[in-house]
């Protein structure tokens, strides 16, 4: 299922929230969570990752993963945990208005 | 934001690490990718296959990344400047034209920069300059620096509150000075010893003026040099300090050194100083010059915190002396406060410098026509590669970006090198025009340029490579729309390339105008109009600043006219004693039974016999003085025609009666009108009387004519002057020219500036036209080919090509001819040719500029005509 645009950047967020993780693990985490309906793409993860930084929302140190290798690891910041916090609930209301709408009976309308 | 900040400048200056660091991380993410297809099953390869197609492009993605570092920007930048510098190394000869174009323009832009600055902006380079103040008396005129009586100076002095100090200036005193055995007549200055203090400036050696040497009148001779001074007469020696000084005949002590960065408030750099209670000595043309009659001295004060030039402005006139309240017209009678400001003494040198600005930036305007030309006609032959690059996808807004980067690239260089030519400009200016003055002065002006000045010459610089690159970067991509074949049969003969090179050819035609006018000027008051003044040499001698008495002066001058007279080569000898040669003194004059209101201020000087002959000016009628017209004779006087015309009209002047002041005189000359005025002036109405029939005489300018070179004879005129008493000062010794050319400053600086201006305007406009009449010849040749092989004659080629460039110029000059009249108007002030003879300059003008202009439509003409039709043809 493609994401919807703007949201990479709160899934992004959100999987590092649940602690600090490299690249390749958020794309994971992302798509083990949502029960693979969500797939990152994984070209435009990093840039995304990147964009993330620049903004001060995440920051990055280099660390050894699990099986011995060299890897870049991200983790939120406070700014980003409050980017976090603000985007989750804008995403809420705003699904829940559109829950709202669909839901509405056909024909009332008019 | 700093971090934000932070974090670009990293990705931008450590590229390569970081670069690095995103390598490794993708190959990471690959490795993860490849061990879970291992892991489920697949191959090596395969697994590695798929993780490389799951990632996608690493080229892009890094791109991508490269986006989200927002270093995009500066990085598209400098591979325009990268992409702009290979554009120029291609094609140098455009790229030297346009630095070269820019450095010429913004290079007289940064010298009138300068030349503004110090003229009218410039403060002293002292202490806190802005909170000094300048205090003169008003005499009912618009002039705010009248000088005040020590009495009236102490009055304000002591009552004044909006200041800390107020100082007391008499900065340009002739002083005779002997030190040792040398002597000579320097600039000094009389100042009461609070002026150092308020200057803020401290000694480079010894002390200044205490304030108890400057108390009782005559008692402390001390006095201060100048670091010149200092260097020059004692060697930079520190036993300057008690060094004894003789100056106009009374002996000072050395007492102190002052900076070298503090050479006075005036052009004129002060030499020596000496407290305001020696002012007897200092200035010798009053009986007594510490006297409430004696108005000498200038006042400059120091703003009390917290006071603004206004509040000073409000509390001097109620300081006033009580006779200032009905003082007679002409005498003090109010007082001005300003700010001392610019070093400007001439009140031609405002206008001037405003007319040389908006010159400046007409040259700038032009600069930026012809290299929208020049550029447009490249950036069309570059139509093929911006198409490809179109067509690769670029977005046209990135093309004209390109355009615009490569323009702004060379418009900063140029920049660069107008601020270097600048400098050399101002060089050359200053020493040429204003190191000396009309009486042979040394001046001092500071030209040095601004940080301002700098900056708004390179923001010209830069605006002017956007105006200049702005058409051609859209005309290169809207060629695009239409397609590069499409364009090429578009010729209507009025493009706007070629209303821009009539525009350039009407501003050189006025320029040119202008230019040959104010040049004209120049040569008509070096060579004179009515008079000659080559062959003559001038000295100013004074015995007056040694105390001479009449008497005694005016044998110490009848001797040196004898001795001057017997000198071998020399013609002719006269002199001056009121005013100078050619110009100064006044005098009211009328006819005899005319009350004294009714009486007219005229130009007057009272000269020796044969003034006329030696300026060579010619009489109208009568004679003029000999020898003798003497104390015992009659008295006489002389009119020029002016003058003559207005007491006399219609009758014969000659043997009639006038008053000169007091006195009645008999006529016995008239002589022509020496033309000095500008034209914007009336004639000026003169009346001469005879030096000798003045008693108290004692002054005098001596004019000799020589038959040689006038500056090589004035050692020995000098020392044959000296002989008869080597303590009477002699000063000024220049030549006629020099002084003409001293008189006629702004009108050189002018004529100077406009013609390099009009040289430049001249030349752009040539080469514009031959750029584009070159370029659409070569653009062309298919059709000439084709007009050739159907059997017009070359000369019918030559003449289609020529015609083009004859109406650019037959428009330019129309339009140049309707403004010139305007622009000469602006300088009028510096003009003493006729107006009736303008014409002959508009033809001289209008006549270089388009023979220039022809010979520069002519050359690709010729290249036209040699088009061979079959090779022109098989080129397509």
């Amino acid at each position: 299922m493609d994401l919807p645009q703007g949201t990479l950047d709160l899934l992004i967020l959100k999987a590092i929230g649940l602690g600090p993780q490299h690249g390749w693990a958020i794309a994971e985490r992302i798509q083990q969570i949502s029960k693979d309906a969500l797939s990152v793409q994984q070209g435009s993860l990093y840039p995304a990752l990147h964009r993330l930084e620049r903004r001060g929302w995440v920051k990055a140190r280099w660390g050894t993963s699990d099986n011995n290798r060299r890897a870049k690891y991200y983790e939120l910041t406070r700014s980003g945990q409050k980017q976090l916090d603000a985007q989750s609930s804008a995403w809420r209301t705003l699904t829940a208005a559109v829950g709202l709408l669909l839901d509405a009976p056909e024909g009332e309308a008019s | 934001v700093i971090a934000d900040l932070a974090y670009r400048l990293r990705a931008l200056f450590r590229r390569s690490a970081v670069e690095r660091e995103l390598v490794e991380e993708l190959q990471a993410h690959l490795d993860y990718a490849i061990e879970k297809g291992v892991a489920a099953g697949q191959t090596r390869d395969e697994a590695e296959r798929r993780a490389r197609i799951a990632l996608g492009g690493v080229d892009q993605i890094k791109e991508d990344c490269r986006e989200a570092w927002g270093t995009a920007l500066v990085e598209t930048l400098l591979q325009d400047l990268r992409y702009g510098v290979r554009i120029v190394r291609r094609t140098p000869l455009v790229a030297c034209t346009v630095v070269a174009t820019i450095s010429l323009t913004t290079a007289a832009l940064a010298t009138v920069f300068s030349l503004g600055h110090t003229l009218l902006l410039r403060r002293l380079p002292v202490r806190d300059a802005s909170r000094l103040v300048s205090v003169g008396a008003t005499r009912g005129t618009a002039r705010t620096d009248g000088t005040v009586s020590y009495p009236d100076y102490l009055a304000f002095r002591d009552h004044a509150k909006t200041v800390t100090t107020l100082a007391a200036i008499y900065p340009t005193a002739p002083l005779f000075v002997t030190v040792r055995d040398t002597s000579r007549e320097i600039n000094g200055a009389v100042v009461s010893s609070n002026f150092f203090g308020m200057m803020g400036i401290t000694p480079a050696l010894g002390r200044f003026f205490r304030d108890d040497e400057d108390r009782v009148p005559d008692r402390d001779r001390v006095a201060v040099v100048s670091d010149s001074m200092w260097r020059s007469w004692f060697a930079a020696s520190p036993d300057v300090l008690g060094a004894a000084v003789r100056i106009n005949g009374v002996d000072f002590t050395v007492i102190g050194v002052a900076p070298p960065s503090f050479a006075g408030t005036t052009p004129m750099p002060i030499e020596i100083y000496i407290p305001t209670m020696m002012l007897r000595v200092g200035y010798r043309w009053c009986d007594d010059s510490l006297a409430e009659t004696c108005t000498i001295l200038s006042m400059m004060g120091r703003l009390a915190p917290g006071r603004t030039v206004g509040d000073a402005a409000a509390e001097f006139p109620t300081l006033m002396p009580a006779p200032w309240v009905k003082a007679p017209k002409g005498e003090n009678s109010g007082i001005a406060v300003t700010q001392p400001q610019g070093m400007t003494e001439d009140s031609d040198e405002p206008p001037l410098v405003r007319n040389l600005a908006a010159a400046a930036v007409v040259l700038l305007a032009v600069c930026c026509a012809n290299l929208t030309g020049l550029l447009g006609a490249q950036s069309a032959s570059r139509a093929g590669e911006f198409s490809i690059r179109l067509s690769l996808g670029a977005a046209p807004r990135r093309i004209v970006r390109q355009v615009m980067t490569e323009s702004l690239l060379l418009a900063g260089v140029g920049g660069l090198g107008g601020l270097l030519l600048s400098r050399v400009f101002i060089a050359a200016l200053a020493s040429t025009f204003f190191s000396v003055d009309d009486e042979g002065h040394p001046l001092l002006y500071d030209f040095g340029q601004t940080p301002a000045g700098m900056a708004v010459t390179m923001a010209a610089a830069l605006a002017a490579g956007v105006a200049f690159s702005v058409i051609p970067a859209l005309q290169a991509v809207r060629l695009q729309a239409g397609g590069v074949l499409k364009a090429r049969s578009i010729s209507s003969r009025w493009r706007p390339r070629t209303w821009l090179l009539a525009g350039q050819a009407a501003v050189a035609v006025a320029m040119a105008v202008v230019a040959i006018l104010l040049v004209g000027n120049v040569r008509l008051m070096l060579e004179g109009r009515n008079y000659e003044p080559s062959h003559v040499a001038l000295m100013r001698v004074r015995p007056r600043l040694v105390k001479y008495t009449p008497q005694r002066a005016q044998q110490f001058q009848r001797e040196a006219v004898r001795r001057l007279a017997a000198v071998p080569g020399v013609e002719s000898v006269t002199m001056v004693g009121v005013g100078t040669v050619l110009s100064g003194g006044s005098a009211r004059v009328g006819l005899p039974e005319w009350p004294d209101d009714q009486l007219v201020r005229v130009g007057y000087n009272e000269v020796g016999p044969q003034y006329f002959s030696t300026l060579r000016v010619a009489m109208c009628a009568g004679r003029e003085f000999d020898d003798r017209d003497g104390l015992g004779a009659p008295a006489v006087a002389i009119v020029n025609d002016t003058l003559a015309r207005r007491l006399w009209p219609g009758a014969d002047p000659l043997g009639a009666t006038m008053r000169v002041g007091t006195r009645v005189c008999r006529v016995v000359g008239v002589v022509t009108d020496v033309p000095l005025a500008s034209r914007t002036k009336p004639d000026e109405a003169w009346a001469y009387a005879p030096f000798w029939q003045n008693p108290g005489s004692i002054d005098s300018r001596i004019a000799i004519r020589v038959a040689g070179d006038p500056a090589a004879a004035l050692p020995a005129l000098v020392h044959e002057v000296n002989q008869i008493d080597p303590d009477v000062p002699i000063a000024e010794t220049i030549t006629l020219p020099i002084r003409m050319a001293g008189l006629t400053r702004p009108l050189r600086v002018g004529a100077t500036f406009i013609a390099y201006i009009a040289m430049l305007t001249v030349l752009l406009t040539a080469t514009g036209l031959y750029g584009t009449l070159a370029f659409d010849v070569s653009r062309r040749a298919k059709e000439i080919g084709i007009r050739l092989a159907m059997g017009a004659g070359r000369s019918g080629v030559v003449m289609l090509v020529v015609r083009q460039g004859a109406g650019v110029l037959a428009v330019g000059a129309a339009v140049g001819l309707a403004i010139a009249p305007g622009a000469i108007g602006l300088v009028g002030h510096l003009l003493y040719s006729r107006a009736a003879t303008d014409w002959l300059y508009y033809l001289a003008g209008t006549g270089l500029v388009v023979a220039v202009g022809l010979m520069a439509s002519w050359l690709p003409a010729r290249r036209a005509a040699a088009v061979e039709p079959l090779a022109a043809l098989r080129c397509e």
